[in-house]
């Protein structure tokens, strides 16, 4: 067996993961992620949503129940936590815009609003103001975006369509990025002699290219251009994780990718000594002085709901809070929100270590902590950074 | 009968993780090409899906996979399944003796490496499907397997080096680089009697050849391991397969106690350094390195441990790159009817590193030096290189 030793060791890569890993990398500590997928962010909007509430996610705070883990960190450790997103983002060389105290709206396929907090330069404009017409461009054949929706929705859509010759985001994004490509798409854009009002376009403007892909059409169509978020493979999604994924990789981050933890090893006095990977062949030993849980919820895998009606945290077993009646875990509509079992997870304290457990160097964050309610709130994203920030920090001063 | 399609949720993650359906639309992805399609397989329908050998076996899409769906997997059965219904074409039967080749390449290396050269010959190669974009591999009269035996004997720990047909026959200095860094760090090394790990055979549809070849290096490696070697593979690909195809898919008798006991060369070092077996002095080097990350490295689940030792020298920078498939994959790109897709991949992948300002790349797999050192026109080299160099031993 092989052992590599760490200062802290990070379970899941997703954005609660990564923003921890990030912290505690930025000061000068040894980290380790390990991971047995890619995260769910991947697939998402690459919008932060906060917290849903009219004025703002930082008014809503107050009326969020006691135990949600953004009660746990309070208002200052939030406005921290996001402020370091925004701050890594931008020199990552993918801009945020937004704030805690006021949130926006962004176009979705269907033409409705999703109300969100950051969102990415490509969508910082996404929402028409009253009246203004809306300049639709989408694909020949592009899977899963139907501009009809948009159109029977908002009644003043000029679309147009272009043939990329390929059929998903992923494949136009990278058509996007060849610069001859590019200029065939820009140039037909300008042919198109638009209308006032902003450009929309399902998110294809590129992956690692994109600040280029995006300031290229700017700068033709001389008017905001805004991205609506796809069904998957989300461009949005995927750039966000790979420039917090590079970012950490540049702070000297270690990543175990792929597989799962087999097993964990403690010490005398309970504290976790180190986690065994499995992998083909013999496995892999990673060692740390400090561990954090970041392995999300149940479609993740961080919990596991029996047929008993009993919750299991899947990596170390920790105590999960559920709701006891099983007949109160779901309510009739799929679309209602707050069904109890989002409130299912680990319960920590305010400095996010989990509670009723003897582990002396672990520390929980993102969907994994119990009442964070993430659909009812819309909290998804947000609650991310701000536990995964704010753990990272209990952490750090454990390591210090 | 394995079930683990049956765990996939649809959630897309594989897909946007594979390199192939980026740039080639003709290939559906591996959510549609692995566990979508499989329960028609499972019929006992025949494959007429021919996109299926537009996979190139990165495993990419599994190491994406949160839920051990093993997408590439359940392709490559699907791909041996249609090699055996529809034939092997010659370009495939070429590849899949690969070891063959390049012992023929050796024995007449001068007048291999000009033969590779002729515009006839490249002619002939493009008619018999070979692509050429890229220049053949320089062959070696003195390849690695001419220099059989036990180099600083009476050190410890004590390995024996799988070294693999590309450094055997083709890159012979760079793996005498590296017995000469596993020796200087007080290792004996043992260069055994071996053969091509199969890889090649079992991605040209041969699982046949590919099996006869695993139960002989299985049979050789075993036998030190029970002597009390440790095995060491340089090429990570080759180890992959050791680790994870032999006791897998070829199911090799006794596959299972060399997986246990096989090592990537930098992950042994590392290991060494962290149990206080060794304590090599790294002295400064001022450089900046790229590293190419293979995707069998990422696929074996064991980190990045060449990129963990280079961190330790002195003022190296080092740029991590592990979002890129180099599009090559071993004969993958050499084939004229995958060539647009591996151009493709392989200018994307060689922009990102010399979009990072670096001097030179490095990556563990001889075939991304390649194909990456073609298109970033920079040096291409082994992390090992970098080691020595740290050690100053530069070649």
């Amino acid at each position: 067996m092989s052992t590599v030793s760490y200062d802290a060791v990070i379970v899941g890569g997703g954005l609660a993961g990564l923003t921890a890993a990030l912290r505690l990398a930025r000061s000068g500590r040894k980290v380790a992620v390990i991971a047995k997928g890619d995260p769910a962010c991947c697939l998402s909007t690459g919008c932060i949503d906060i917290l849903s509430g009219p004025s703002g996610a930082l008014a809503a705070l107050e009326t969020l129940p006691a135990e949600h883990p953004y009660r746990l960190a309070g208002s200052a450790k939030l406005a921290e936590a996001l402020n370091f997103f925004m701050e890594t983002m931008s020199s990552a060389g993918l801009t945020y815009h937004g704030t805690a105290t006021a949130n926006r709206k962004i176009m979705t396929p269907i033409g409705t609003a999703k109300t969100t907090g950051l969102v990415p330069e490509s969508m910082r404009a996404a929402w028409p103001v009253a009246g203004e017409p809306i300049n639709l461009v989408s694909f020949t054949r592009l899977k899963d975006f139907f501009p009809s929706y948009i159109q029977a929705r908002h009644s003043n859509v000029n679309l147009n369509v272009f043939d990329a010759g390929v059929t998903s985001t992923l494949a136009i994004a990278t058509r996007l990025e060849e610069d001859a490509f590019r200029g065939h798409f820009i140039d037909w854009l300008a042919s198109l002699k638009l209308p006032d009002g902003n450009l929309y376009l399902p998110a294809v403007l590129g992956l690692e290219e994109h600040a280029t892909v995006l300031g290229e059409i700017k700068a033709t169509v001389k008017r905001e251009v805004c991205e609506i978020p796809t069904l998957p493979p989300s461009l949005p999604g995927q750039r966000l994780f790979r420039r917090l994924k590079r970012t950490l990789q540049e702070q000297g981050v270690d990543f175990y990718w792929g597989k799962e933890i087999a097993s964990i090893e403690r010490q005398k006095g309970g504290a976790i000594e180190a986690v065994t990977l499995k992998k083909s062949g013999r496995s892999a030993r990673v060692e740390g002085r400090a561990f954090i849980l970041a392995s999300g919820a149940f479609v993740s895998g961080g919990l596991y709901a029996e047929q008993s009606g009993n919750v299991i945290e899947t990596v170390f077993n920790l105590p999960a809070h559920a709701p006891h009646d099983r007949e109160t875990w779901f309510k009739p509509g799929f679309f209602e929100r707050g069904h109890g079992i989002e409130a299912a997870g680990v319960r920590v304290d305010e400095a996010f270590k989990p509670l009723e457990t003897d582990y002396p160097n672990l520390w929980a964050c993102g969907s994994v902590l119990a009442f964070s309610e993430i659909t009812k709130h819309q909290c998804g994203h947000g609650l991310a950074i701000v536990t995964g920030y704010a753990a990272a920090k209990s952490c750090e001063e454990f390591l210090a | 009968m394995s079930a683990e399609f049956e765990h996939c949720i649809r959630c897309t993650l594989c897909v946007e993780n594979c390199p192939v359906f980026k740039v080639n639309p003709a290939y559906p992805g591996p959510k549609q090409a692995g566990p979508d399609s499989e329960r028609f397989r499972l019929s006992g329908e025949g494959s007429v899906d021919e996109w299926i050998k537009l996979c190139t076996q990165c495993k990419r899409c599994e190491v994406a996979c949160p839920y051990g769906v093993n997408p590439a997997e359940t392709i490559l059965k699907a791909q041996l399944k249609y090699s055996d219904e529809h034939g092997k074409a010659p370009v495939n039967l070429l590849f899949a003796n690969n070891h063959y080749l390049g012992i023929l390449g050796s024995l007449f290396a001068p007048i291999a490496n000009l033969t590779t050269k002729l515009w006839i010959t490249k002619k002939f190669f493009n008619l018999t499907g070979i692509a050429t974009y890229l220049s053949f591999p320089k062959f070696y009269f003195r390849s690695l397997s001419k220099g059989r035996g036990t180099k600083n004997k009476g050190g410890q720990p004590k390995v024996v080096f799988f070294h693999g047909c590309f450094l055997n026959n083709n890159q012979p200095a760079l793996g005498r680089a590296m017995i000469e860094l596993l020796t200087g760090l007080g290792i004996e090394v043992v260069i055994p009697r071996q053969i091509c790990c199969g890889l090649p055979a079992l991605g040209n549809g041969d699982k046949a050849t590919a099996r006869r070849m695993a139960k002989k290096n299985t049979r050789i490696l075993t036998g030190y391991i029970d002597k009390g070697y440790d095995v060491i593979y340089a090429c990570t690909s080759c180890g992959l397969t050791l680790m994870h195809d032999y006791p897998g898919i070829l199911e090799i008798p006794g596959a299972d106690k060399l997986a246990e006991n096989v090592y990537n060369i930098h992950e042994y070092i590392l290991k060494l350094i962290e149990d206080g077996q060794i304590a090599p002095e790294f002295q400064p080097v001022k450089r900046h390195i790229a590293y190419h990350v293979p995707c069998h490295l990422r696929a074996a689940g064991q980190g990045y441990p060449a990129a963990n030792l280079l961190r330790r020298i002195p003022e190296l920078k080092l740029t991590v790159l592990d979002d890129n498939c180099c599009g090559l994959s071993g004969s993958y790109g050499f084939k004229l009817k995958n060539a647009p897709t591996a151009i493709k991949l392989g200018q994307a992948a060689a922009k990102a590193i010399t979009d990072s300002g670096a001097e030179a790349f490095i990556s563990d797999c001889g075939a991304c030096r390649m194909q990456l050192g073609h298109f970033s026109k920079l040096p291409a080299l082994d992390p090992s290189e970098i080691l020595l160099e740290a050690l100053g031993k530069a070649r």
